[in-house]
């Protein structure tokens, strides 16, 4: 129990005895995979792996054929053929999670006859390859990838991929640009600026202009497009956002200075364009970021369907196709663990299948001959046939997919209150610039141009446009590093305004696994003895009553069991020591004694042929910060509830726990969405926390959407904010940054609002002479920055670490 | 005040030879992931293969 797998960091089952030899030690290992992937590492020279990586190794699975990957039907779909015979293919990789796994690939890979290039992105979790099929077929390639631990998955987003990454390639070109412009032209500015104070003679003067304005037309013209093709795409629509200002302003100031220029005025401005340019397109380029970074994890959605299915032929014999070459009506074979690649009506007489990703529920629902099975949920016994119903667009799980995207659309879009306040802001300085420049030329018409080109960059939105992207990139970059990922800006404001958090119970406020609450004898066996004989009944099988069992702090015995038998949906029966034993549902176990089945519903029973002996009953676990989250709700005037799909009775355990104020069950996702649009409507601004593609649509319905890490992917894509870290305290820390940010948000609006109160008057009535105005702008927009610099990373005091031994409870004896 | 009529050109001349090879690295792949090869420096150089055998 308290040894640990070198190569995957499970703990090693008593009794297994296995070494692998790396470098000069040997490691213990939990199995002969695992050994064999370890050993085979080491064999290629690349045992610093182990050195380098921050996340232990996926337990080495038995491998899979991957002869289907050759067919030519799959590479159409997946594979480019490049020029010179060389292919290029694009695949998800599984269990590929830090740096040091993509050194490993990378090592691996490149060294075999034929492969040409080989290209990880560890963020992205994708394997670029290129290889010469007349030289070695990918199925090779796959196979050794596999070997090292890694399961791939073909991609069909090279496509989408490409243009992702062409955007953000352009964009880093823009900010560069802007950024060495603003560079050159500031180190011009200030020139200029020393000369208006020194004396500078008038050709050396206009020599400078010209230099700044060489400087920055690539800056207004290349960097700047985005801002003028979004304001263009504005004004077609009839709309205002933030783009019109931006670009009127830019457009303003850059033709102001080419005029003054050209016609020897009093100053130029060009710095002033490049900078705000330069500092508006890093502020989007961090937010850029951090939505494809999301949308990497969110893509992971291709795992959910397999790409890949077993379609038994008339003759009987099996053949391995691609998803998409199934027609209604094919038998399928699902083997035990796979993911059912379609809808379909199941032809085997019994099966329990996981569809956690689909209800919520922990528990494997059983299903008998002729019940509908759900594409993307997995077999959890097998081998099964199904007939093929629906594939592709017109599963259930497309069409869940379907109605995310709706209720996304539903969404209301707070941010363009902020948009459409700049936006009056800018029109009102506009209009005041224009009633500057109209009286100034019948007071003087010669300070005209230069008065009212004080007031549009004294009060150029600057310092507006900036205060809130300055202050929110600064916190969504902090959160990103510890794992929060904010999908959209404006749900951090509603983060800290929540007032009531709405909690889904399993894989939120509960992990996936059961933990062992007591055991009850029946009297004729030890507590220790009943544990002892369900471990060794156990040993082998994965479903979690079988897990919490083996986790139980007292089995020590090696395994003794013969003859097992797992009865998929009952139990399991085998021999110790020649005599039978069952544990499983009540009904299944006294089966065996013959007596009165209906005994005891909670829980499994174990029983030989004599009676029952002994009933274990399980809870499921809490997640370790579980409370911690909620009593630090409470504590800031919160209201909590728990709404979930699963049976009363369990979630009442869980929500006495951890203390909830309130909690419904046995509630469908529509229900859910009800419950919200309730307690919206009664003015509550509602955070729900949840996984779960069933809470896809209820997340979505919320004021803001929160979904953890480690549940079904799909829910990612429609919460505001992902807890990547799988850390339900990260909440905490997440509220606390987001308080500080909106206290740091509110001092910069507030600054550039005094700030421009003040000095367009002075502007207006021509005390300051445009090149203050230039400076005052820069240092306005200089502070807000500053200040948004002080938004502190979050507070670590929460985080609390994952004991790596579970701790020994005590057993209770009722 | 010479100096500035051969340093500004100079200036600029490094300046579009700066723009010319960030814009060829980022059209090579060089800034499309900036996470892995921060690790690569950590690693000693690879030994040259020895008899790698594939596990049974």
């Amino acid at each position: 129990m308290s040894e640990r797998c070198f190569h995957c960091a499970e703990p090693i089952e008593d009794g297994v005895r296995l070494l692998a030899r790396i470098g000069v030690q040997d490691c213990a290992v939990c199995c002969i995979g695992c050994q064999a992937a370890a050993e085979w590492i080491n064999g290629l020279g690349l045992h610093d792996y182990y050195r380098l990586r921050d996340t232990p190794a996926i337990t080495a699975t038995a491998l899979q054929n991957y002869a289907a990957w050759d067919r030519p039907q799959l590479q159409r779909l997946y594979v480019r053929h490049g020029a010179n015979g060389v292919d290029e293919i694009c695949v998800l990789v599984e269990g590929l999670r830090c740096s040091a796994c993509s050194w490993l690939i990378e090592r691996a890979l490149r060294d075999v006859q034929g492969v040409t290039d080989v290209a990880v992105n560890a963020a992205a979790k994708r394997l670029t390859l290129n290889w010469r099929p007349d030289t070695i077929a990918l199925s090779a390639i796959l196979l050794r990838l596999a070997r090292l631990g890694y399961v791939p998955h073909p991609l069909d987003a090279t496509a989408l991929d490409a243009v992702a990454r062409n955007e953000q390639r352009l964009a880093l070109k823009r900010l560069l640009v802007a950024g060495l412009g603003m560079m050159q032209s500031m180190m011009y500015a200030i020139a200029l600026y020393a000369g208006a104070f020194e004396g500078m003679n008038p050709e050396t003067r206009d020599f400078f202009r010209w230099l700044g304005l060489l400087v920055t037309t690539p800056v207004i013209l290349y960097a700047g497009v985005p801002f003028f093709a979004g304001a263009w795409r504005e004004w077609r629509a009839r709309t205002l956002g933030m783009n019109t200002p931006v670009a009127a302003a830019v457009a303003l100031v850059y033709v102001a200075s080419v005029i003054e220029t050209i016609a020897h005025g009093a100053n130029v401005y060009f710095d002033s364009a490049s900078m705000f340019i330069f500092l508006l397109l890093g502020a989007r380029y961090i937010e850029m970021h951090a939505r494809f970074r999301a949308a990497d994890v969110a893509d992971a959605l291709a795992r959910l369907q397999p790409a890949l299915a077993q379609r038994r032929l008339e003759s009987g014999a099996l053949e391995m196709v691609g998803v998409h070459e199934l027609n209604a009506n094919d038998v399928v074979v699902v083997d035990a663990g796979a993911a059912i690649p379609a809808d379909g009506i199941l032809l085997s007489t019994r099966c329990s299948v996981d569809e956690s990703l689909l209800t919520g529920e922990a528990d494997p629902r059983l299903h008998l001959l002729g019940d509908a099975l759900i594409a993307g949920s997995v077999a959890r016994s097998g081998p099964i046939e199904l007939r093929v119903q629906q594939i592709g667009a017109e599963t259930v799980l497309s069409s869940i997919v379907r109605l995310v995207t709706r209720a996304q659309q539903q969404r209301p879009h707070w941010a363009h209150i902020g948009d459409r306040f700049a936006t009056v802001f800018v029109s009102a300085v506009l209009g005041l610039t224009l009633v500057t420049a109209a009286v100034w030329l019948i007071v003087d018409p010669s300070r005209a141009f230069a008065a009212a080109l004080a007031v549009l960059v004294v009060s150029c939105p600057c310092a507006f446009a900036l205060s809130v992207p300055a202050a929110l990139t600064r916190a969504m970059a902090l959160l990103a590093r510890s794992g929060v990922l904010v999908l959209k800006p404006d749900a951090l404001e509603k983060l800290v305004r929540a007032d009531h958090f709405v909690f889904d119970k399993t894989g939120t406020l509960t992990s996936r696994q059961l933990e062992l609450t007591c055991v009850i004898p029946f009297g004729r066996l030890t507590i220790n003895e009943c544990l002892d004989i369900a471990a060794q009944l156990e040993c082998g099988n994965a479903h979690p009553f079988a897990l919490a069992i083996r986790n139980a702090p007292t089995w020590t015995v090696t395994n003794r069991a013969t003859k097992l038998q797992q009865l998929a949906g009952l139990g399991v029966e085998g021999e110790i020591d020649g005599k039978t034993f069952r544990l499983g549902r009540s009904g299944f176990a006294a089966g065996l004694c013959g007596s009165d089945p209906d005994l005891l519903e909670d829980g499994v029973l174990l029983a030989d042929r004599v009676g029952p002996l002994a009933r274990f009953v399980f809870r499921e676990q809490l997640r370790d910060d579980a409370a911690a989250v909620i009593a630090s709700l409470h504590g800031e005037g919160i209201t909590t509830e728990i709404v979930s799909g699963d049976a009363t009775a369990q979630v009442e355990n869980v929500a006495a726990r951890i203390a909830v104020d309130s909690y419904r069950s046995r509630m469908s996702p529509s229900e859910k969405l009800d419950r919200l649009r309730t307690l919206r409507g009664e003015g509550r601004i509602v955070a729900m926390v949840g996984d779960g593609v069933n809470d896809a649509p209820v997340l979505a319905g919320a004021d803001v959407a929160i979904a953890l890490g480690d549940g079904a992917l799909l829910a990612q894509s429609s919460a505001d904010i992902v807890l990547a870290s799988n850390r339900l305290g990260a909440l905490v820390d997440a509220r606390i940054l987001a308080k500080s940010t909106l206290r740091i948000l509110r001092q910069n609006l507030i600054w550039a609002f005094v700030y421009n109160l003040g000095t367009i008057p002075l502007a207006a009535l021509g005390f300051v002479p445009p090149w203050l105005a230039a400076i005052g702008m820069s240092t306005s927009s200089l502070f807000v920055v500053i200040n948004a610099m002080r938004i502190g990373p979050p507070a670590r005091k929460s985080r609390g670490e994952i004991p790596i031994v579970a701790k020994p409870r005590e057993l209770v004896t009722t | 005040m010479n100096i500035i009529l051969v340093l500004i050109p100079l200036s600029l001349i490094l300046l579009v030879a700066a723009v010319w090879a960030f814009f060829w690295s980022v059209n090579h792949a060089q800034f499309d992931d900036l996470e892995t090869p921060a690790l690569m420096p950590l690693s000693e150089d690879p030994l040259p293969p020895q008899n790698a055998e594939d596990p049974p």
